[in-house]
């Protein structure tokens, strides 16, 4: 615990459309460390990766968010991305008109406020798409138009290795993917670990697409809480036995698990 | 077809066109026409106040002025010098049903009005041509305070300042030139009061039936739903048919306040040589609701376009409606909607057949002023044909003055598929169920919003008219 | 001359509080200079450009699908308040109507014919290249013919000196015969304060196809206007509209599609985005005629409204009479979404940028179709010099 926390998330409540849907959660992320959020479906871990990145549905109504010494909780989400945060959307957006390679390019410029150089930014450019098999005639398809799920995905977590954020919040990822394409995914998370030392935090439900990556930490949510917080091998567990034994009773507000 | 079924159209298409002889003693009816000395008439036998004989000779003025409307279909063969304005039978406005004349009661018993009162309803007015021949609440209603009368007595009764108040506010005689003439010679309609946080339960309902040859119906509805209150009024309208034009130029205006629920349905099966000139207005103050629900299946020619306008901040409004054009009828029917508070959304939903020849035309408008910011509305218009020789015509439009608006469209017009009506036959049914079963299925989201008895009764009007022809 | 004219009538009325049955075209003292169409850049062997027709020969030109268009059109009751009848005096229907032919037989203005020959797929398009001066004003007209089973593309720019003041107005007709296809591009980059119209009407016989692409950049009042009439059997229409108004910019438009013929099918698109005070009107109608089965039409409209002081009238209509037509319009209108915005966010995108971004990218997937990569380049520069 010596060194400096990267994310620090602290009594975090937050609401959509006067709902509450998280309550008093508390995180700690350090540099390099790579967190995992589990849970049953409806628990708010969507919900948890939008509010940390400030989408305007959620409101934070109790706790603060504070990212590499700043406190970003009522920061847009620009100022987030800008501060080294990332989110790998589920339904990323789709724009006629301007390309995936453009529109990076753009997101690269605003981020440093640096003009990109052309040729480097397309070697790099290149390398990523073919570490994610990519067809490099997709940098010049318009963004996420006619993509499918895969390429959607593959899409997203290319703009994670050329924004090199020192947070990437993964938000189901692995969702509607294929064997191959999981593997492939992956292969570009366990990327950005080696290339950066990246923060990660990987929500998700099912555990393939975390074989092959080093795990530090894992969290479940259930109903809005983290009922419990285990290293690697709690993924296995859950993998095996599921999440009934974290599930609460309806109602219920303070009792642990349930045996 | 099927001699049944043949049946089935005769047995129905006769229950509404019983034409009752109108004799002399009995009934007393104004020379054709429109001139000052035919509504200073009118104002003496109604026993106006002076406001309103005034009102009255204003809005003849009006009428005289104004143009005829250059979009809307064709009033070339409505002679209005051929028009009566006003027809009454000598009998006074009953109570009790058992006083009701004879003939007109038989009428009405014919068409089950006073069965639906006693089955479903909180209250029943009934008019017979220009006036109101009978008028009852249930008495729980009336004990919560709700006012439902006829508008004579409301003009002159307890009511009458907020009568004054009210009365052609918010459709000016001005608005356009059938206001200004149902401004001159209105007679009959019903006059609501809810006050405030009262929930009448059970629908009110009027019915109007207009018996008499080249008459003019102008009944004015003036309903006020005060704040918090929830009101379901249902109306519906009749008459038989003759060689004749027959005018209906009513007028209703609908007050919802703060936090009040209007529901206001219709089913419109005049007959078809009615010329339907119809002005509907609400005037929705902050949070409250009006819904609107209208069929309009008769009718030589309408134009009718229920209009809401949304004042209040958070008031919403939505529209379902069908309009079924059969042989010789042309109905330009549609909504209209004025955004003006934040945070208001409008849903308007329509749906509209065309049949043998007639011509079915959806026109509306959405208008979204500059303050109301986050002001939401979605339009979606479905139109079947269902021959080649019919017409329909889409015509919508929006101005929108604000960015901060989320506007949304969508209409679409087609054709029963060969595919469905083979997948049903192959199920065993004839082509025309078949048929008949998926325009049924096309009405559906208007028939699933209006009560029981009325979405049997408009089912049975598609079936009749998809039979008929 | 003083300009005053009604043009681009809705094909059917409606209330007159909306304002959109049709515009009102107001100029003063309007010296007229100009009326010679500019001679194409380059002109590819198979196509022949005759440069003073009269229209005389523009009404020969067409007469034997007018007579066509009688015969197919029965006669039964239209719209409710139908305009037809307005615009039956043109030599061929167009979106502006009767007044753009009235003021430009009062002008004598020469028409400029290009026609290519039967068969004949001509590779590289026809560039017109219209560039005014200061205080200039210019009126010209064009016919576009292409001959059985040929395939032409015409390129019309239209650019200024910058701030110049003047007046452009321009009609082009077009006429697909049977297995022909007219593609034609219409970019306008006119500075700000250049009132301009541009007027097109057109014919497709048998599987014939006119595809039409139109970009307005610039300019401070335009009209514009399109009206196809899908005479032929399988003949098919094409547009796509991409604009960007802004300051006191208004663009007034009408654009319908008249499917006669059966199997016809028509497709528009209309991408645009409003800014500051500017103004638009679109009127865009399908209009499947009595015999019209087995048509098909389709009408999109996408409006970005990036100020609260824009004003944005929408009139979408379907007219039909015709059973076994299949007929859709939408409209989406409104500002950037929230969560187009959060993701553009999400990715250190402000939100100044994005709508930036926004702008760009519905101006560019327009204007990628244009099959002229110089001009795409142009209009991409012309955009960021405005943006």
């Amino acid at each position: 615990m010596s060194e400096q926390s990267l994310l620090k998330v602290q009594n975090l409540s937050a609401s959509v459309e006067d709902l509450p849907i998280l309550h008093d959660i508390n995180l700690e992320i350090r540099p390099g460390e790579t967190h995992v959020l589990m849970g049953p479906n409806g628990a708010g871990k969507s919900t948890l990766g939008y509010t940390l990145m400030g989408n305007p549905h959620y409101k934070v109504t109790n706790g603060s968010i504070m990212f590499d010494g700043q406190d970003l909780t009522n920061e847009s989400a620009d100022k987030r991305a800008k501060a080294g945060m990332f989110l790998s959307f589920q339904n990323p957006l789709e724009v006629p008109g301007i390309s995936l390679g453009s529109f990076i390019r753009n997101a690269y410029h605003e981020q440093t406020g640096k003009p990109v150089k052309l040729l480097q930014y397309k070697k790099q450019l290149g390398e990523a798409m073919d570490l994610l098999t990519m067809d490099g005639e997709y940098a010049d398809r318009d963004l996420n138009v006619g993509f499918s799920g895969g390429e959607k995905k593959k899409a997203e977590i290319l703009q994670m290795l050329m924004l090199k954020p020192k947070l990437a919040i993964l938000d189901e990822t692995d969702s509607g993917l294929d064997v191959d394409a999981v593997r492939t995914v992956s292969k570009g998370i366990q990327e950005y670990q080696k290339q950066k030392d990246g923060a990660l935090l990987i929500i998700t439900h099912s555990t393939k697409i975390l074989e092959a990556l080093h795990v530090d930490y894992t969290h479940v949510l259930v109903k809005g809480h983290i009922v419990t917080t285990g290293d690697g091998s709690l993924v296995d567990e859950i993998n095996e036995r599921g999440f009934e034994k974290y599930i609460r009773c309806e109602g219920c507000d303070g009792c642990n698990q349930i045996q | 077809m099927s001699e049944n079924n043949k049946a089935v159209v005769d047995i129905d298409r006769s229950v509404y066109d019983i034409k009752d002889v109108e004799n002399e003693q009995d009934f007393y009816r104004m020379e054709d026409g429109f001139t000052e000395e035919i509504v200073r008439k009118i104002s003496e036998e109604k026993h106006d106040p002076e406001w309103m004989k005034q009102f009255r000779l204003d809005s003849l003025k009006l009428y005289n002025e104004l143009e005829m409307p250059d979009w809307g279909p064709d009033t070339d063969e409505l002679d209005m010098n051929l028009i009566s304005s006003y027809v009454r039978s000598k009998s006074d406005m009953k109570g009790k049903w058992e006083d009701v004349p004879e003939d007109i009661k038989n009428t009405f018993e014919r068409l089950g009005i006073p069965e639906a009162e006693r089955e479903s309803l909180a209250g029943v007015g009934a008019q017979y041509d220009s006036e109101l021949v009978y008028h009852n609440v249930k008495d729980e209603v009336a004990d919560q305070g709700v006012v439902y009368t006829d508008m004579e007595s409301a003009l002159t009764g307890e009511y009458s300042e907020m009568v004054h108040e009210y009365f052609m506010k918010l459709v000016p005689p001005t608005d356009h030139k059938f206001a200004a003439l149902h401004g001159a010679v209105w007679s009959g309609g019903s006059f609501v009061y809810v006050p405030k946080g009262v929930k009448v339960d059970i629908p009110l309902q009027s019915y109007f039936r207009l018996n008499a040859a080249g008459a003019g119906q102008f009944e004015h509805t003036l309903i006020i739903v005060d704040e918090g209150a929830d009101l379901h009024f249902i109306e519906g309208c009749s008459a038989p048919k003759y060689n004749v034009a027959n005018l209906h130029a009513g007028c209703v205006e609908l007050f919802v306040k703060k936090g009040a629920r209007l529901r206001y349905s219709t089913i419109e099966n005049w007959s078809k040589n009615m010329y339907n000139l119809n002005t509907k207005r609400a005037l929705v103050e902050e949070g409250a609701r009006m819904e609107w629900v209208s069929g309009s299946f008769g009718s030589h020619t309408s134009y009718l376009y229920p209009m809401t306008i949304l004042k209040g901040d958070h008031s919403t409004m939505e529209y379902t409606g069908i309009t079924f054009a059969g042989k010789g009828q042309n109905l330009d029917t549609g909504a209209k909607v004025v955004h003006q508070g934040k945070y208001t959304s409008s849903l308007i939903s329509t749906k509209s057949i065309s049949k043998s020849g007639g011509i079915g035309t959806y026109r509306s408008s959405v208008i979204i002023n500059k303050e109301a910011k986050h002001a939401k509305t979605s339009v979606s218009c479905d139109s079947l044909m269902l021959d080649s020789i019919s017409r329909a015509d889409t015509i919508p439009g929006m101005d929108i003055r604000t960015n901060d608006a989320d506007v949304g469209h969508e209409a679409k017009i087609g054709r029963i598929s060969d595919e469905a009506v083979f997948y049903l036959m192959s199920r065993g049914l004839s082509e025309s169920d078949a048929r008949a079963m998926i325009v049924s299925g096309f009405a559906n989201p208007v028939s699933k919003e209006l009560p029981l008895e009325y979405a049997v009764e408009m089912n049975n009007l598609i079936k009749l008219e998809m039979s008929g022809g | 001359m003083d300009l005053n004219m009604k043009v681009n009538h809705l094909p059917a009325l409606t209330y007159r509080f909306l304002k959109s049955n049709d515009s009102q075209i107001d100029v003063k003292d309007l010296y007229i200079e100009n009326t010679k169409t500019p001679e194409p850049e380059s002109v590819p062997s198979n196509v022949n450009v005759k440069a003073d027709a009269t229209e005389a020969d523009v009404k020969a030109l067409f007469s034997g699908d007018n007579a066509k268009i009688k015969e197919k059109l029965v006669n039964l009751p239209g719209p409710n308040g139908d305009t037809a009848h307005l615009n039956d005096a043109q030599t061929v229907r167009t979106g502006m109507g009767v007044e753009i032919d009235k003021l430009m037989a009062e002008m004598n203005v020469p028409v400029t014919v290009i026609t290519a020959s039967e068969g004949s797929k001509v590779e590289e398009p026809v560039v017109i290249r219209y560039s005014l001066k200061d205080g200039e004003c210019a009126l010209g007209s064009q016919v576009i013919h292409a001959k059985k089973d040929s395939e032409i593309t015409v390129i019309m720019e239209y650019s200024s000196e910058e701030n110049a003041k003047g007046f452009l107005g321009i009609q082009t007709r077009l006429l697909a015969e049977e297995g022909a296809k007219i593609n034609l591009v219409k970019v306008q980059m006119l500075s700000e304060s250049i009132v301009h119209f541009d007027d097109i009407g057109g014919v497709c016989d048998d599987k014939a196809d006119i595809d039409t692409i139109g970009m307005q950049l610039g300019a401070l009042n335009t009209w514009g206007g399109c009206r196809i009439t899908l005479l032929g059997r399988k003949s098919k229409f094409d547009n796509h509209t991409g604009y960007l108004c802004r300051h006191k910019q208004t663009y007034d438009m009408n654009y319908v599609a008249d499917q006669i013929g059966q199997k016809t099918d028509s497709n528009m698109v209309f991408r645009g985005v409003l800014l500051d005070e500017a103004t638009k009107i679109f009127r865009g109608t399908l209009d499947f005629k009595s015999g019209s089965a087995g048509s098909v039409g389709d009408e999109q409209e996408d409006t970005l409204l990036l100020s609260p002081d824009v004003i944005n009238r929408t009139m979408p209509m379907i007219l039909c009479q015709e059973e076994d037509v299949d007929g859709r319009h939408g409209a989406t209108i409104g500002q950037l979404g929230d969560d187009t915005l959060f993701y553009m966010q999400s990715r250190g995108i402000g939100e100044e940028e994005a709508k930036r971004l926004m702008i760009r990218a519905r101006m560019e997937s327009i204007a990628r179709m244009i099959p002229d990569e110089g001009l795409i380049v142009r209009i991409q520069q012309y955009i960021r010099t405005i943006l």
